[in-house]
């Protein structure tokens, strides 16, 4: 650290390195940590949660309970505890609330004016923050698993939804009803998600094992049907038959340059692929444990030199490298499968929501003072908290 | 040696005890606390410990991970680190993961670790922040009720208390609506009382009214006069007990004051027994006076045992009193006694104690001495006579002592007795005793005779003897026409009752026509040959034309013997089987204690018993039978099959002392399963069945519409 300090004080490399430096080890040192809380708000499992991209400091948690809850994730006071409180809530007493578990939220990606839920009432709501009011609301022929809204496209301002129904919808925020109906699913749409490298490109994945990349704009059909054994196996077979996983897929993921796409599925296997050209990479996560019904938010580091996946993994969150597969660390804290993890850039810090009804937050670690030095630290421990002592009893024979 | 870590770990946790042993877990702790590798090392022999699908284990080895839990702040954090599994392991969070049988251990070791758990909290939940976060989860997504494991002492008293409260409210009413009813029937009660003690007085007088006169003559001039109890009635005989003071042992001045219900102590002057002779109750006491002129002495102390249970027979005039009293008494025994009873539990509980207490409580007592004192009275009803003659001292012995009869049995006078066959035997009886004799109808003599407790079959085989004398004697002709009289009564009497039938229409008599039919050597309606009936004898008719069949079904005899095997809770068998007890087999005689009286059958059963035993021992299992030996301390008989179990000790458990789950237990249902599903008898099934699928077969073989199936 120091070394990279005095470099980037000379001027010997870009600050890039040193952020990216200094990111990297902070999403390592990532731990649970008590100083920071977030306040429990939600009776039931927490479905989705998502960070609003403007500031880094809002954040909104979908409950199963139909509960949309909206905190405040900094603290202008320089105590190092904090609990991240709740500003407001679409609770049961709200009169538009969703009436059944909801599935996604998302933040507008240009403003915190504005945020969209679904659920599995049907419906698509879009909220007016500052009210809490509902703005606009589309209804829906099947359970809404999941949506999105591209966070790079300011041309359109289209939602992606997916459905029960095998057809993906697309819904102009502009003109307030659904435009465009993408066809191809045979099965229940789980996960929708946005290029965050080009306005009109979209990713699908569906009950069906496919994942398909549409051109919102090309009207004749999806342009690549992902295939895991990259066309190899079924070469004389007819395109139907490409799949990218052997279950579900319900998890998708650009990386944060949308370069790669990364999809989960229920037969337990995490896949990383090229979104240009269509192309399973062939990363080796191992085995990613995944037994969900509904879609699985995981979520991608920002700004690391190598970049991290964070995915649910039953109770616990694990943490690869993006392109080399490699198991990094297991986040334990929660009692009950994870649902959904967000990163928030600005601090290195990832958001957690799992059945259990916990928000955990994730935060890296205090950079201790030397690294070598083990017993100082120790001591210094004893002096913040007595329950860190140990407590033998000092005679040898009470032992 | 000091014992290596592992082999401490693994005999705590193995102990299959519900508390560790200090000794071990003391060397443990001192291992443990040397260094901090100990420390990982413990942790993860702990946690294989807590994997194991034992809960016996699991607890030991959760006892050992809450004493180091509370030492070591490494294990701590390692523990923590892990508390999903830590949990899932000993509080059963993940419902596909059940903690395992023993089932009640299981539920121990859930409670205890609970327990810990929030003590845990309690004390580190601020460090850790892993420990709260399992906490809160137990406590809001698995709804343990941490409150309750500390609380419940409170509530639970809480809600006792308002239990009380109401109860005590109810019992308030209760007792309001008692006191209410008392006071209505508070009237009618005395009445009733009144009215009894009115009859009392009417029909005896109270023994306290005479010493009351006793009191006020002076003992010098005190004539001592005995002052039976009165009689009800003139017919009623004397119904005194003799006297203590019959006679008359003098100079007994010392003689012992009884108790006013036992005895009485009279003295009263001899003017007092001259006003007694107004009343013409009282003879007895004119009769005793009279008596006592002759006593040579007139400082006598009579001690007169007037007993308490007299007799009040029913005659005309004191008929109206008798039922006015018997009326009284139903009432106030049914009606009036239950409903003080009743007061008086319903007060209490309530916990009044005043004076509507007090009142219900001389209520009662007065009902009860009421009620005690008609039943003494015994009083008779005039329907009932014949009964029991008590003689008195005074008077002279007029009647005998007569046994108790039983059934009708008039005494016969001396010269009839020939008439009835007892012509001989009462001689040899003295005349002054009664001789009993039982005359019947002929009918329902014989079911009499045939019950050997029934004085008429002693009669009777005491008759067949004058029979036989009678007959060898040759008695004169008019003894003997007398004696075949006598005999026809009898053969009537055993003549057996038949329906009638063709045997007895020619009874002594050739039948004519027994077995011979008509045969008819032609069928043919109009010819005929000529010689037209011929008769044919046919041994088969005729035999069935003069035999009788008989249905030989016998007559029940009740069993009167009983099985008498010792039982294993020390009585004998009561069942009573003609010739084979379904339990124990024929039935053999025994003596009261069971044993057979023949020694063979001696013999035989103890060779019996110790097959038995020796086939026992195949299914118990002596190392569980010491075992249930030493924790109820009951002998089971283990050692009987000791040779067994030392065979068996070769391969021995790994872990004695822990509950085997293996072990099926022995359930009617595991019984029959054995039964049903050996191997033996599932193919005996299989065979049975196959072979009704092929009988089917070769019945329908041909038929298309069965082939199928």
């Amino acid at each position: 650290m120091l070394g990279l300090l005095w470099t980037r004080l000379c001027g010997l490399e870009s600050p890039v390195r040193l952020k990216r430096a200094e990111s990297t080890r902070r999403v390592l040192s990532m731990e649970l940590n008590k100083d920071r809380d977030v306040e429990r708000m939600h009776e039931n499992g927490i479905n989705t949660l998502d960070i609003e991209p403007v500031e880094g400091r809002y954040m909104l948690s979908g409950g199963a309970d139909g509960i949309i809850v909206l905190y405040d994730l900094e603290s202008l006071s320089q105590i190092p505890t904090y609990t991240c409180k709740a500003l407001c809530k679409v609770g049961k007493g709200h009169p538009d609330v969703h009436k059944f578990s909801v599935e996604t939220v998302q933040w507008y990606p240009h403003d915190t004016g504005m945020f969209t839920s679904s659920s599995f009432d049907k419906t698509l709501k879009i909220w007016d923050t500052n009210s809490l009011q509902l703005a606009e609301l589309f209804q829906f022929d099947g359970n809404v698993y999941s949506h999105h809204m591209s966070p790079l496209a300011t041309k359109h301002s289209l939602i992606a939804v997916g459905t029960k129904n095998p057809k993906v919808q697309l819904c102009d925020l502009k003109s307030g009803s659904s435009t465009h109906i993408l066809q191809g699913h045979r099965a229940e749409v789980l996960s929708v998600c946005w290029s965050p490298r080009y306005d009109y490109i979209l990713a699908t994945a569906s009950a069906d094992s496919r994942v398909k990349l549409w051109d919102v704009r090309k009207a004749s059909g999806c342009l690549i049907t992902l295939d895991q054994h990259n066309g190899e196996k079924s070469k004389s077979s007819s395109e139907a038959v490409y799949t990218a996983h052997n279950g579900r897929v319900n998890g998708l993921c650009f990386t944060s340059d949308g370069l790669h796409l990364l999809t989960v599925g229920t037969d337990d296997r995490m896949r990383l692929w090229n979104s240009a050209t269509g192309e399973n990479t062939l990363v080796n996560y191992g085995k990613v444990s995944n037994d969900s019904r509904k879609g699985v938010k995981f979520t991608v580091s920002v700004g690391c030199s190598p970049e991290f996946v964070f995915v649910p993994y039953d109770s616990t969150i694990v943490l690869y490298t993006i392109h080399s597969g490699e198991k990094i660390s297991v986040l334990r804290g929660h009692y009950n499968d994870v649902n959904c993890c967000v990163f928030q850039p600005h601090f290195q810090e990832l958001y957690s929501g799992s059945k259990d009804c916990n928000v955990l937050a994730w935060v890296p670690a205090v950079r201790e003072p030397l690294p070598d030095d083990d017993g100082e630290k120790s001591k210094s421990q004893l002096h913040l908290h007595p329950a860190f002592q140990d407590a033998w009893s000092s005679s040898d024979e009470e032992g | 040696m000091e014992p290596t870590l592992e082999e401490l770990v693994e005999s705590l946790t193995t102990s299959g005890e519900p508390q560790l042993n200090q000794e071990k877990l003391k060397q443990l702790k001192k291992i443990c606390k040397s260094s901090d590798e100990h420390i990982k090392h413990v942790y993860h022999l702990l946690m294989t410990q807590l994997n194991q699908g034992h809960a016996e284990i699991r607890l030991s080895a959760f006892q050992v991970v809450s004493e180091l839990f509370s030492r070591s702040h490494l294990f701590r954090t390692l523990l923590i680190s892990n508390f999903q599994e830590f949990l899932e392991l000993t509080v059963e969070t993940d419902y596909e993961q059940p903690l395992p049988p023993p089932k009640e251990v299981a539920q121990k070791l859930k409670v205890l670790a609970i327990k810990a758990v929030q003590e845990w909290q309690e004390k580190y939940g601020e460090a850790y922040k892993k420990l709260s976060l399992g906490y809160h989860f137990l406590k809001q997504n698995k709804k343990v009720d941490f409150q309750d494991v500390r609380s419940r002492t409170v509530a639970e008293r809480k809600r006792e208390e308002e239990k009380q409260k109401r109860l005590e409210n109810i019992y308030k009413e209760k007792a309001k609506k008692a006191k209410t009813e008392m006071e209505e029937m508070l009237e009618d009660i005395e009445s009733c009382l009144t009215e009894m003690e009115n009859c009392f007085s009417l029909l005896l007088p109270d023994p306290d009214q005479f010493t009351l006169f006793s009191n006020e003559g002076d003992e010098s001039a005190g004539e001592p006069i005995t002052q039976p109890s009165p009689k009800p009635g003139p017919s009623a005989p004397d119904d005194e007990q003799p006297c203590c003071s019959k006679d008359l042992p003098k100079l007994s001045a010392a003689s012992s004051s009884h108790e006013a219900n036992g005895e009485e102590k009279v003295k009263s002057p001899s003017k007092e027994s001259t006003s007694d002779e107004s009343d013409d109750d009282f003879e007895a006491v004119e009769e005793s006076f009279i008596r006592e002129h002759g006593l040579g002495s007139h400082k006598y102390t009579l001690d007169i045992e007037i007993s308490t249970d007299m007799k009040v027979s029913e005659n005309e005039d004191n008929t109206d009193v008798l039922n006015n009293l018997m009326d009284a008494c139903k009432i106030a025994k049914n009606k009036y006694w239950p409903a003080v009873q009743s007061w008086i539990q319903v007060f209490t509980k309530a916990g009044i104690s005043d004076d509507s207490l007090k009142c219900a409580i001389d209520l009662k007592k007065k009902l009860e001495a009421a009620i005690k004192k008609q039943k003494e009275m015994n009083i008779e009803c005039k329907t009932r006579n014949g009964t029991a003659v008590v003689d008195s001292d005074e008077e002279d012995e007029e009647f005998e002592e007569v046994p108790e009869k039983e059934g009708y049995e008039p005494d016969i006078p001396e010269h009839l007795r020939p008439e009835y066959g007892l012509d001989t035997a009462p001689k040899s009886t003295p005349p002054a005793k009664k001789q009993k004799i039982h005359f019947r109808p002929q009918k329902p003599k014989r079911n009499e005779e045939s019950d050997p407790t029934c004085a008429a079959a002693t009669l009777k085989t005491m008759r067949e003897k004058l029979e036989a004398l009678a007959s060898t004697s040759a008695s004169s002709s008019g003894e003997s026409s007398r004696d075949g009289a006598v005999q026809r009564e009898d053969e009537l009497s055993r003549a057996p009752v038949v329906p009638f039938g063709i045997d007895l229409h020619y009874w002594g008599k050739e039948q004519p026509t027994a077995g011979k039919i008509i045969k008819c050597s032609s069928q043919h309606r109009f010819w005929a040959p000529n010689e037209l009936e011929e008769e044919v004898e046919n041994k088969e008719v005729e035999a069935m034309l003069k035999t009788r069949y008989i249905t030989f079904a016998g007559k029940f005899v009740p069993v009167t013997h009983k099985c008498k095997v010792p039982l294993a809770n020390g009585s004998l068998c009561e069942r009573q089987d003609r010739i084979k007890c379904p339990f124990h087999g024929k039935i053999i005689p025994r003596d009261e204690l069971g044993v057979p009286v023949n020694p063979e059958d001696r013999e035989r059963e103890a060779k019996e018993k110790f097959e038995l035993q020796a086939r026992e021992q195949d299914w118990r299992d002596p190392e569980l039978m010491r075992e249930i030996e030493q924790a109820t301390g009951q002998d089971l008989g283990s050692s009987k099959c000791h040779k067994k179990g030392q065979k068996k000790k070769g391969k021995k458990t790994k872990y004695p002392n822990l509950t085997d789950l293996k072990q099926k237990a022995n359930t009617s249902r595991s019984r029959l399963e054995k039964k049903v599903f050996n191997t033996g008898s599932v193919k005996r099934v299989i065979s049975a069945m196959n072979q009704m699928d092929q009988r089917r077969h070769e019945k329908f073989a041909n038929q298309f519409n069965y082939a199928l199936n």
